[in-house]
């Protein structure tokens, strides 16, 4: 069924120039302007400084001996760091941005108390140094994606807080009785982060569980994090940018609820299929796995209804930079979940469960479903923000072409990468040594891919930094990623 | 969606689902288990851990060891963990009750170490590393301490690499060229103790372990024995040219000699021994950190799990019997 009562009528309306509307519209958007700016500019900060990391990482891996006498550049204390300042500095930091605008725009009030989005970026952002800083000085906790240790983890929580209570009390203030899609999803992702975080903290440092389940939780968290906190937030973009961009409704409400319910009910249950084999009830291991094949669900039903909505209008692609962007980020998420359950299975996770292949599917998750969108969604906001066009087309072409091929390759290097690895590892006559080192070309190959990334990043954070300085272009109309045809402006605007 | 009661009680209902499924359940199932002991409430598994111990594993995680190396060990059927015998049977929840952090760890860069301590030579051995344990099959199946003897007492490996293959396969040996300094003339100098032993207990059954495991590097302490991981950690390629693993000296402290050579000092050779009048020695952390990967050692049978190690043992007696593999450091 296709749903009318969409509250997004402004592609329409627009069009038939409601004035009101897209004055108070642009009222709104003012509001949100320091809070999110402040949260966008501190991510592309983390992005840049986790991009170089990233790259030192990964030339350490296969050249160990870079810098290796220098305690707080060893491999084992950089890694970690590359990945909290890429999940709190930069996703989460992004995310929450594009968030706070969206609730802005969907609760159609301007944004109230700004000073607690303030003060939550600033603790955030305070939160994320100390706990680099702490990893980098040995205070690491050792538990993927919580390593930073408990005085760091004290204010994020506290920034979270002030983020969080700041989203429910927009809530309360918003206007109109259909809440949309995309406000589910946030919703969600708002109340879900702070009990993942408050119960990951408490089982494994405050009231610790006992041995092995404290990796149990650790996995939990992780996986939970990924799916409920920044695949949450990347589905709700996706449902608020694609349908946006091409002044279209989402093709089925229907669709968007079971897609939604399932991901919650199902997603929430996997990760423990990253323990599979290992010294844990069979029983949870086996949840998880029917749990993420149970996932095909709301891939399939969020699939689906993109799609329908992008029927007739991907040649849109051409030009929208949002668009572009957002619908990689969304067929990534198909991807993202298919690669997730191939590797659970426990036929392959034999080969693959202790290799390089579990980084290709945190990346496929967290670069190339979250990160795209998240990309799309800031190139979509900053202009609303700061009241300038991006600059350049032909950048922003050149960021989205080098992201793309930069994660596509790490991606398949580190999957045939790992699958090698680990077809060596199991085959007990060749010896352990010759299954590292079968590995040691692709993630040369991985690290070319880190090359691509960061010339990539390094564009978008150039060109942000334009749009920062109030250096983008004076104009009505959008940058297009290439000249606009007659027919295709009106579409397109 | 109309009204919000059911959302806000649909995403707390999802989540608590999950929580209560993944966290709790489990926490009421396995997580109050308490150590093994036998009838008379003698020879308990797992011992609760020294203090330097505790702390290495700290030292572990805050050096990030865990991304590389995990430290469980799967059951025969899901993996080629045992017949690479990082293990002579599967890991079980039971021998982690002492951790913490618990670092299962998910990544292969480098060895298993769930049974990194059981690998240590026995201290009465490491003075004279040919003679002791060749000397003595049957006390090496009984003991099923060592790596060595475990594999003699374990059934040959369902896919034991023939030995055609085996010598081509160990790229990872730098010499197996005879041995100088701590061995003495035993019939032969050039293999490991480990080697040495399996080969003595078992000659028709046992695959060489060079295929499996590195060699024995001369002129180093005893392989897996408290001074060789030091001199690993130092410099990890000195005894292994492939080796993929950073060299971690930042734990090391080099200093002058005052009066004479530190018991601690490290044997080094080649290009990575310090100039006349000096010495590295470890720091605290490098002793913590030793002490902790002596004492991980899964080497202990367990009631949850069949051991087929164990079960397989020439006598019952033998099987029940302690394993002092995991000794302190020092």
């Amino acid at each position: 069924m296709n749903a009318t009562g969409i509250p997004l009528k402004e592609p329409a309306i627009s069009a038939a120039a409601g004035d009101t509307e897209q004055f108070e519209r642009a009222l709104i958007d003012a509001s949100t302007r320091v809070p999110v700016l402040i949260f966008y500019t501190s991510a592309v900060a983390w992005l840049i400084l986790g991009t170089l990391l990233a790259g030192f990482v990964s030339f350490k891996l296969h050249t160990p001996d870079l810098l290796s006498d220098i305690s707080f550049l060893t491999w084992g204390r950089v890694r970690p760091v590359h990945m909290n300042v890429m999940v709190y500095g930069w996703a989460s930091m992004a995310g929450m941005g594009t968030a706070i605008w969206l609730m802005a725009r969907l609760c159609r009030t301007v944004l109230r108390y700004p000073l607690l989005l303030v003060a939550g970026a600033g603790f955030w952002n305070l939160g994320v140094f100390l706990g680099v800083c702490g990893i980098l000085l040995g205070d690491s906790t050792g538990y993927q994606w919580l390593e930073f240790p408990s005085y760091a983890a004290i204010i994020l929580f506290v920034a979270y807080t002030l983020v969080a209570s700041w989203a429910v009390l927009m809530f309360r203030f918003r206007r109109g009785e259909q809440i949309y899609i995309t406000q589910w999803y946030l919703l969600a992702a708002f109340l879900w982060f702070p009990w993942l975080y408050a119960a990951g903290q408490l089982m494994l440092f405050v009231v610790p569980v006992q041995g092995v389940l404290q990796a149990a939780v650790g996995w939990w968290y992780a996986n939970n994090l990924l799916f409920l906190w920044f695949g949450a937030i990347g589905l709700g973009t996706a449902y608020y940018m694609i349908p946006k961009v091409i002044g279209r409704p989402v093709y089925s409400y229907h669709l968007a609820t079971i897609g939604f319910w399932s991901y919650a009910l199902f997603s929430s249950w996997t990760g423990m299929q990253r323990l599979v084999d290992g010294p844990f009830p069979a029983w949870m291991v086996t949840a998880s796995i029917a749990a993420t094949i149970l996932t095909l669900i709301p891939v399939a039903t969020v699939g689906l209804n993109h799609h329908m909505t992008m029927q007739g209008y991907f040649p849109l692609m051409r030009y929208s930079p949002t668009l572009r962007f957002t619908v990689f980020g969304a067929m990534s998420y198909t991807v993202f979940s298919l690669v997730g359950v191939l590797i659970s299975l426990r036929s392959v996770a034999r080969y693959v469960n202790f290799t390089q292949a579990s980084i290709a599917y945190s990346h496929l998750g967290l670069y190339a479903f979250f990160t795209m969108v998240i990309f799309g969604s800031m190139y979509y906001i900053v202009p609303r923000l700061i009241g300038r066009e991006w600059r350049y087309g032909s950048l922003i072409k050149l960021h989205f072409w080098a992201s793309a091929y930069g994660i596509g390759l790490m991606t398949l290097m580190l999957l045939a990468g790992g699958l090698t690895q680990g077809t060596g590892m199991e085959n007990p006559s060749l010896a352990f040594s010759e299954s590292v080192e079968s590995v040691l070309p692709y993630l040369r190959g991985r690290s070319l891919s880190g090359i691509l990334l960061t010339v990539s990043h390094f564009i978008f954070a150039y060109h942000f930094g334009l749009m920062l300085f109030g250096l983008g272009r004076k104009s009505t109309v959008p940058t297009f990623l290439n000249p606009v045809e007659t027919e295709g402006a009106e579409v397109a605007h | 969606m109309k009204g919000l009661a059911p959302l806000f009680l649909g995403i707390f209902g999802t989540f608590a689902f999950s929580w209560v499924g993944l966290t709790v359940i489990p926490n009421w199932q396995i997580g109050h288990l308490n150590p093994q002991s036998d009838e008379e409430g003698t020879d308990i598994y797992p011992m609760p851990q020294s203090g330097m111990v505790t702390r290495g594993a700290r030292v572990y995680a805050a050096n990030g060891c865990n991304y590389c190396h995990s430290q469980q060990v799967r059951a025969e059927y899901s993996g080629a963990d045992i017949e690479r015998k990082w293990g002579d049977r599967r890991s079980a929840p039971r021998d982690y009750i002492f951790e913490r952090p618990a670092l299962l760890g998910k990544m292969r860069m480098g060895q298993d170490l769930a049974n990194i301590g059981a690998r240590a030579p026995k201290e009465e051995e490491s003075p004279s590393p040919a003679g002791g344990p060749s000397s003595a099959p049957q006390a090496a199946a009984a003991s099923p301490g060592t790596v060595a003897s475990a594999k003699a007492a374990s059934p040959p490996p369902a896919t034991s690499p023939s030995p055609a293959t085996a010598p081509a396969t160990s790229p990872g040996a730098i010499a197996s060229k005879p041995s100088t300094s701590p061995a003495p003339a035993g019939p032969p100098p050039s293999k490991s103790p480990a080697a040495a032993a399996a080969a003595a207990g078992s000659p028709a059954a046992s695959p060489s372990p060079s295929a499996l495991w590195p060699e024995q590097t001369a002129g180093l302490p005893p392989m897996y024995s408290a001074a060789w991981h030091h001199v690993h950690l130092y410099s990890p390629r000195s005894i292994n040219l492939d080796s993929n693993m950073p060299s971690y000296r930042f734990l090391y402290e080099t200093r002058r000699i005052s009066d004479a050579r530190s018991s601690d000092a490290l044997q080094l050779i080649g290009s990575d021994a310090p100039p006349e009048g000096w010495e590295i020695v470890p720091t605290y952390d490098a002793k913590c950190l030793v002490a902790y990967m002596m004492a991980l050692n899964q080497s202990h049978p367990l009631k949850d799990v069949r051991s087929p190690g164990a079960s397989a043992a020439s006598s019952p007696a033998a099987s029940p019997s302690p394993a002092p593999g995991g000794q302190p450091a020092k």
